[in-house]
């Protein structure tokens, strides 16, 4: 999906490269929960089972519920 | 049952069928009562589902109906080549696939083409013979098309699956099906609700004095029309579209072949002296017109007739034309064989009959709102219309395509016609997903223009849906005043729910189906015919006027067209019945006797609506115990009881023609049949109400609107579901008091409201106005807690010049991350779970600068881009619950992202028991200060006791005492209508566990600490929170944007827009002479403007010139709204001088 791999060229307002680590984005498949990767412009298939749709994972960071 | 004030010799045995002691049975008779008979109704609803007609109706189209739709368009010629033809020899539908090509696992789910956004349809093939070269081939299984397929019709992939089947596919158990699922959204085709075709309908109009009796043509080929007879001046004639002139009844009889005056009298008047006389004169009509032979009458007829063709050769003369017109479309659903237009005459006759009797007797009319003489359309008819449209516009452009191919003189190949066939292109399937998705149906080729054919199903909650696949929607004009076809009519007991139907405009046109009722699909009438005849029905053909119309003597009808008569009525009608019971006949085949009318009716068609009932003989049941508990035991179903002729379908005529006993009890020895059970009259959402039997009326309708608002679960894939809008509650209950339908239509597991402890009491003065008090305890417990999901999508497209979408990182600005930004990952999507602020960016989508630049050729990679974000714009700040990404149809990348939000209760949201009594929230109160009982029960809600009287839902009443009876005994209690626990029962078991029998309890007010003077009516009652909630409509401005035309402030909440000072509010202020406020409120506060004007020529200048006059002598400044500036400009603009009249200027 990120576009940041592609040789960017021009000015590009708002998108910056993402420093650091280029760490590749992890989905799961919809029916099978395979870990796949999304490549842009690629059909989206999950390697092991071939479905079509894909989740993102949930977040690293901690996120806090208010519990009320 | 029909009330016997019929004339004639019929009525002797019609007395004696309604002797009560018929065959020595006396009422006094003991009868032991079938238990548990109502356990048919789960068997009938195992085998048939609560949406069998949609289901049944689809899988008859794709089965049956879609092979004669072929049958009768199954050639393709050229005019090229004329030996060439093209031959389909069948037709079938497959199973839903998926059209990608390198797919492994071909099957799709219905749950996969929601997410997708994709059709959920399957290949239609057709097996074709045709001519290449000089050889004939045959090809099987070439795909025409694709057809959208019904959820858990025969073709879906979840029919006859088993639950844990249907959870691994996503699917939802207790989802009825019945809807299609056309580009992500599910689709349902709502029942139409017709007059039935091809049958005779008397109607007067009293102030007219006019008497007509109209019949609906319609054939399967596609034909409609509409002939008349009808009075004028007392006189007969016929009417129909494509004569231009109504013709006298006795020169339309003699051009179909009734030459002689006697014959004429005979076959419409009869012998009856009272109809001669009324029809003498229109005899006497076509003797002065000179008319006397059929020739004389064709001749006559014929000038008048439209011809509408084409003129091929020479004009043919009028007898022809007329003779054309009659065999073929006066009537054009009375069969004509060769030049045989007896039965045509007899029908017309038959016509002329009843407006004779009419005319005698204003008691003679048909009723137009009488159920028996409607028709339901289901999706199947609608689909077999729109596939035969598609078809025919298929196989004319296959035709013409080959004429294309055949036309050039010399082929390198020789030609095969399967090439151009895989050419024709998706004509078929775009059709159908065009007419689904619109809902229009505008068919030119039979004459069908309808818009809103199709709905969205409404997901709100599982009732909501449920209430939709129920749903009958007229075809009645809404604006008309008419009561008519709004009342509810006594025919639709059983048939059609009598409370589930909106209030306001729609009222009694849209209506709802009953819990057991079921819509006929067409049966084969010729075996029909052919059995009438072998059960003593002599052929109408035979038969004179004297025959037909001597005393003792029946018109046997099939389907509306007249085949014979009979003298033995009754046996007739009897041995019909006889074997249908015994499954000679279908079980859908109704048959009557019209005692009025002296006809027996015996229909097939479909769109019938039926229901079934326990067949009563010699006074007895025919169900018995033993065949309940075999049915308890498993060992049979509801098809069993049908086979056995224990159980039998009525329609609503043939019920009318019944003497049908409502409980075992009231079984008298002329009793025919008993009914299942008296709750089924009520719908699947009128079925929720508990005690509804209690209720004022227009309380169970109002609940019928109320509980599809209600938030609760909506299916057990809802958390798989991505749907635009998601209300779910969070704790979701049954309720105490349940009632059979509950549990039939799983409202016990899919549940929408939860069981609040009710005070029915006064507390503070916030609960005046049926507003409820909370408590703030209850609340934080969970109570009325739900969750809004809501779907944010967006396409990473490809743009024909090559160009692409594409989603980028957040922006780094000084080595910093934006706080908006905050939550995009690298993929530049929000990261699953994060929290959502409002104005945060969820998709950081980027679009290239030249999308839509057709001329750009460059690399794609190498063009510039702007920023497309999408940002979160509700002012509460939600989660991300989901992000999906897949690919359409046509591979372009989707992301959905789902965003949820967790709403407690506050002031103002709406809140409602199962009883039309809905309330919003007045105030929530700290549980200390709520009033309490002995055992320290505390109220969740307050409710204000002035709610009662004037609504008097006593049901609601019993709901608490039931309720609370329930909690102390540990049991749920039925509130079913017509039946569930009684009172007494209820009293007793409170009274046994220290209550009061009467359910009122001893509080302690939480305020003051001293008991409440008054005992206070307290317990369980079911509620439900309604899907509108404050959050979403509190609005308030002071500034804000504007429209750019006009300038005034924008309307609605969405566009943060100015609340509107109405042509009402004004008029108060003109009224009580507000002048300055008037000023303000319209003009400065809106939109006013500095404008310039001359004195002298009075147009607007600018900067103090007037362009006009080039002077700035004269000019003046004034204010006045843009609005008006820009009305005068305008009017400018068309040549129109608007001029201001300046006074007082300087």
């Amino acid at each position: 999906m990120n576009q940041q791999q592609q040789p960017a060229t021009g000015s590009q307002p708002g998108a910056s490269f993402y420093m650091g680590q280029r760490l590749e984005m992890e989905y799961l498949c919809a029916d099978c929960g395979a870990k796949n990767e999304i490549r842009p412009r690629e059909p989206i298939r999950c390697r092991e089972c071939g479905h079509r749709i894909m989740y993102k994972k949930r977040t690293k960071r901690m996120v806090q519920f208010e519990a009320r | 049952m029909a009330t016997a004030n019929a004339t004639g010799g019929g009525d002797e045995e019609w007395m004696r069928m309604n002797d009560t002691r018929w065959r020595g049975l006396g009422l006094t008779d003991s009868i032991k009562n079938i238990e548990d008979k109502w356990l048919l109704l789960p068997a009938f609803l195992k085998v048939k589902g609560l949406v069998k007609q949609h289901i049944d109706s689809f899988n008859y189209f794709v089965d049956v109906d879609i092979k004669n739709i072929l049958k009768a368009n199954n050639k393709v010629t050229s005019d090229v080549d004329p030996r060439f033809w093209l031959k389909y020899t069948d037709i079938s539908v497959g199973f839903p696939d998926r059209t990608d090509p390198d797919a492994i696992d071909k099957s799709i789910t219905p749950h996969e083409c929601r997410l997708r956004d994709t059709t959920y349809s399957a290949p239609i093939y057709v097996t074709i013979q045709y001519t290449r070269g000089k050889k004939i081939v045959k090809r099987p299984n070439v795909c025409i098309g694709r057809l959208p397929i019904m959820l858990r019709s025969n073709k879906c992939v979840l029919a006859g699956r088993s639950e844990a089947m249907l959870a691994r596919m996503t699917e939802c158990p207790l989802d009825p099906g019945g809807y299609f699922i056309v580009k992500g959204t599910e689709k349902v085709i709502l029942v139409q609700e017709q007059l039935s075709k091809n049958r005779i309908i008397v109607e007067t109009d009293p102030v007219k004095q006019i008497v007509q009796a109209s019949c609906t043509s319609s054939t399967h080929g596609g034909l409609k029309s509409k002939t008349y007879v009808v009075t004028k001046k007392g006189k007969i004639y016929l009417r129909h579209n494509s004569i231009a002139e109504d013709v006298p009844i006795a020169i339309a009889l003699k051009a179909l072949g009734i030459q002689s005056d006697k014959e004429i009298l005979l076959l419409t008047a009869g012998t009856t002296e009272a109809y001669r006389s009324t029809f003498s004169q229109c005899l006497e009509e076509a003797a002065k017109l000179g008319v006397f032979t059929r020739h004389q009458a064709l001749e006559f007829i014929g000038a008048k007739v439209k011809v509408n063709r084409k003129v091929v050769g020479p004009r043919r003369p009028a007898w022809e034309e007329a003779l054309e017109a009659l065999a073929t479309i006066v009537l054009a659903h009375v069969t004509v064989k060769g030049t045989n237009l007896r039965p045509k005459a007899i029908f017309v006759g038959t016509m002329t009959r009843r407006v004779l009797m009419a005319m005698n007797d204003e008691k003679m009319v048909d009723d137009r709102d009488y159920v028996g003489n409607k028709r339901l359309e289901l999706a199947g008819q609608l689909l077999a219309l729109l596939f035969e449209d598609l078809f025919k516009t298929f196989n004319v452009t296959l035709k013409s395509g080959i004429d294309k191919v055949l036309k050039k003189p010399s082929r390198t190949t020789e030609f095969d016609a399967f090439n151009t066939m895989q050419f024709t292109g998706d004509l078929i399937t775009s059709g159908f997903v065009r007419a689904i998705s619109t809902g229009n149906w505008s068919l030119k080729r039979f004459k069908m223009d309808r818009a809103g054919v199709t709905h969205v199903l409404s997901r709100l909650s599982f009732i909501s849906a449920l209430g939709m696949m129920t749903r009958i929607s007229s075809q009645f004009e809404k604006t008309r005043k008419v009561s008519g076809p709004r009342a509810l009519q006594p025919s639709q007991w059983g048939m059609l729910c009598p409370s589930d139907t909106p209030e306001g405009e729609a009222c009694g046109l849209v209506k709802n189906l009953a819990l057991m009722t079921h819509i006929t699909t067409d049966v084969d009438e010729e075996p029909i015919i052919r059995l009438a005849y072998l059960l003593g029905v002599e052929d109408i053909s035979l038969a004179t006027g004297t025959e037909i119309y001597s005393p003792g003597t029946f018109v046997v009808h099939i389907n509306g067209s007249i085949i014979g008569i009979t003298r033995y009525a009754t046996r007739f009608v009897y041995n019909f019945r006889k074997l249908r019971r015994a499954g000679k006949v279908s079980e859908f085949v109704g048959v009557y006797t019209n005692h009025h009318q002296k006809a027996i009716h015996v229909a097939s068609d479909g769109g019938r609506i039926c229901r079934p009932m326990i067949i009563v003989e010699d006074g007895k049941p025919r169900v018995k115990m033993e065949h309940i508990e075999m049915l308890k035991r498993g060992e049979v179903t509801f098809d069993w009881f049908l086979h056995e002729g224990l159980v039998e379908y009525l329609d609503v005529n043939e019920e009318n023609d019944s003497y049908i006993a409502l409980y075992e009890s009231t079984v008298e020895p002329t009793t025919t049949h008993l009914e299942i059970e008296p709750f089924t009259i009520l719908g699947a959402v009128a079925g929720l109400i508990p005690y509804p039997h209690h209720n004022q009326s227009p309380r169970n309708t109002y609940q019928c609107a109320m509980g599809k608002q209600a938030i609760g679960a909506i299916a057990y894939n809802q958390l798989n579901r991505i749907d635009t809008l998601l209300y779910l509650m969070v704790y979701p209950q049954q309720p105490m008091v349940k009632t059979k339908t509950i549990e039939l239509v799983g409202y016990d597991k899919l549940p929408a409201g939860q069981n609040a402890t009710v005070a029915v009491m006064s507390y503070s003065g916030y609960d005046i106005e049926d507003a409820l008090i909370l408590n703030k305890s209850s609340l934080d417990r969970g109570y009325g807690r739900c969750q809004v999901l809501r779907k944010y999508t967006t396409l990473i497209r490809r743009y024909p010049n090559g160009t692409f979408d594409r989603l980028a990182d957040a922006p780094v600005e000084n080595g910093q991350i934006h706080k908006k930004y905050d939550i995009i990952q690298p993929d530049g999507l929000a990261g699953v779970g994060e929290r959502v602020e409002p104005g945060d960016v969820y998709i950081n989508k980027q679009t290239p600068a030249n999308a839509n630049d057709n001329s750009f050729t460059g690399q794609a990679s190498a063009v510039s881009y702007k920023n497309s974000p999408m940002a979160y714009k509700s002012p509460i700040p939600g989660n991300i619950d989901k992000v999906m990404i897949t690919d359409t149809d046509n591979d372009q990348t989707l992301i959905k992202v789902l965003i949820r939000q967790t709403r407690r209760p506050e002031l103002g949201d709406k809140f409602s028991s199962r009883h039309g009594q809905k309330g919003v929230c007045g105030l929530i109160v700290n549980q200390e200060d709520m009033p309490f009982n002995d055992q320290g029960i505390c109220p969740d809600t307050i409710m204000n006791p002035h709610g009662f009287p004037s609504r008097m839902t006593v049901g609601k009443m019993i709901e608490l005492l039931a309720g609370k009876a329930g909690v102390l005994a540990g049991k749920l209690q039925y509130g079913t209508a017509f039946g569930g626990s009684k009172v007494e029962d209820m009293a007793r078991i409170l009274v046994e566990n220290g209550f009061n029998y009467a359910g009122k309890d001893i509080l302690t007010s939480g305020i003051t600490g001293e008991p409440h003077e008054a005992y206070t009516f307290f317990g369980p009652i079911y509620y439900q929170k309604l899907k509108h909630m404050v959050m979403d409509k509190m609005h308030a401005r002071a500034r804000g944007p504007r429209a750019t035309l006009t300038r005034q402030p924008t309307e609605g909440r969405s566009r943060e827009g100015g609340l509107r000072l109405g042509e009402m509010e004004r008029d108060c202020l003109i009224g009580y002479g507000a002048t300055q406020l008037l000023l303000e409120r319209l003009m400065i506060s809106s939109d006013k403007f500095e404008v310039n004007a001359c004195e002298d020529c009075g147009l607007m200048g600018y900067n103090g010139w007037c362009t006009y006059c080039k002077s700035s002598k004269k000019m003046a400044q004034l204010t006045i709204p843009y609005a008006a500036k820009l009305l005068f400009q305008e009017m400018m603009a068309m040549n129109v001088v608007p001029r201001l009249i300046l006074a007082d200027a300087s």
